[in-house]
């Protein structure tokens, strides 16, 4: 064979070669093509299904939170319902009580649950008879320990719910009449023995009852009030949130008038 | 040979492979590096298939979810068993939830792609 025929020879098989190789890659390519052309496609279908899914999820969680804040809401409004004290109250109480767990550093998400909680704080007292409830004089000492049994009969009532709202419900329920210096009631616990909810919504409750006017009392003033706080600073009260109390004193007038009772309507006179 | 079995991860599918012919591969594929995962398994395959001259092969794939990489291997384990099949006997069962459209889908795609192949499409 000619050394122009070899010649010719060899570049066929390398055109050969070379064809093989080029078809194989473009098959290949092609391939490469379709499989991350089905793969995005999937994968778009894929993730459009878990963001509905996430969406549907999120709704219905909620719904579920809406669901918990209406009953424990409906629950403070039952409890209302058997007091004369206004729904202002409960409210003023559970804004003091998120201020005061704020200052006092618990977290934002704690101190929301312990606002929503504090409505129920008086719920044991739908158990207690209209007679001493509303009665417009002092208690005498059976009538006392009758009243004084709300606290636990609103634990009773909260104490077997495992939701975080209601155990912090249940816990607010039991322990807003215990004392600092342990001389409160139903357990006469002292000082940190007495849960921090338990501790700013006796500071909440008895800032608020004390401005109020209640079937048994006028309103007291303002420096009688926190002449009170001073003096039982330590005693009924953690030192703690009271010396808060003081340092934001005018956030929590703040509440206080924005959330004050409107006066009975009465009609104009001519 | 010794059967391979690897448990399955958040990432990763369980996979047996087995001499007898019973494989499975179940579960979510999108490892990090998906080759490098596979790499075993692909080389158990490429050894069984060259030292058997026949065999019945029962290939169960049950997987919710994979990555762009896995799709690319699959094809690649395909081809392999494609290549065998005049002298094995191959069946791949690709198994899905009936509510999982996309995986589904893909195993409609591999029926496209591989008409040779024995790919059977069953509802779990």
């Amino acid at each position: 064979m000619s050394i122009e025929n070899r010649l010719i020879q060899e570049i066929e098989q390398l055109q050969e070669n070379f064809n093989l190789t080029t078809e194989r890659m473009l098959k290949e390519i092609r391939r490469d093509q379709r499989i991350m052309g089905r793969s995005d496609k999937r994968q778009r279908k894929e993730y459009d299904e878990l963001q509905q899914r996430l969406t549907q999820v999120e709704a219905l969680q909620k719904e579920i939170e809406e669901t918990q804040k209406e009953v424990v809401f409906t629950m403070g409004a039952i409890g209302e319902t058997r007091s004369k004290e206004t729904g202002k109250h409960v409210n003023r109480v559970a804004e003091y009580s998120k201020l005061l767990a704020l200052y006092y550093g618990l977290s934002e998400e704690e101190a929301e649950t312990l606002k929503q909680a504090s409505p129920m704080h008086d719920i044991g007292k739908v158990a207690i008879p209209d007679a001493i409830l509303n009665k417009p004089a002092k208690l005498n000492d059976e009538e006392r320990a009758i009243m004084n049994t709300h606290a636990e009969l609103g634990y009773g009532m909260l104490r077997y719910s495992l939701r975080p709202l209601l155990e912090c419900a249940a816990i607010v329920a039991y322990e807003h009449h215990e004392k600092y210096d342990g001389s409160g009631y139903p357990r006469g616990l002292k000082g940190e023995e007495i849960h921090i909810y338990g501790r700013i919504t006796a500071v909440a409750d008895v800032f608020d009852a004390l401005g109020s006017k209640r079937c048994y009392k006028v309103p007291w003033e303002d420096e009688a009030i926190f002449a009170y706080f001073k003096e039982q600073r330590g005693l009924h009260f953690d030192p703690r949130l009271v010396d808060i109390l003081f340092d934001h004193i005018d956030e929590f007038k703040a509440i206080r008038e924005r959330l004050a009772d409107t006066p009975s309507l009465t009609l104009p006179t001519a | 040979m010794n059967p391979i079995t690897i448990e399955a991860t958040q990432y990763t599918p369980a996979i047996r492979l087995d001499p007898s012919g019973a494989w499975l591969i179940a579960g979510k594929s999108y490892p990090e590096n998906t080759f490098e995962f596979y790499k075993p398994v692909m080389h158990w395959i490429e050894v069984y298939l060259a030292q058997t001259d026949s065999a019945d092969i029962t290939l169960d794939m049950e997987i919710v979810y994979f990555n762009s990489s896995s799709s690319k291997l699959f094809y690649d384990l395909f081809d392999l068993l494609d290549a065998k099949r005049s002298t094995h006997k191959i069946t791949i069962r690709w198994l899905y939830d009936p509510q999982n459209e996309s995986a589904l889908e893909a195993g409609e795609d591999f029926i496209a792609d591989f008409e040779f192949l024995n790919i059977q499409l069953t509802e779990k």
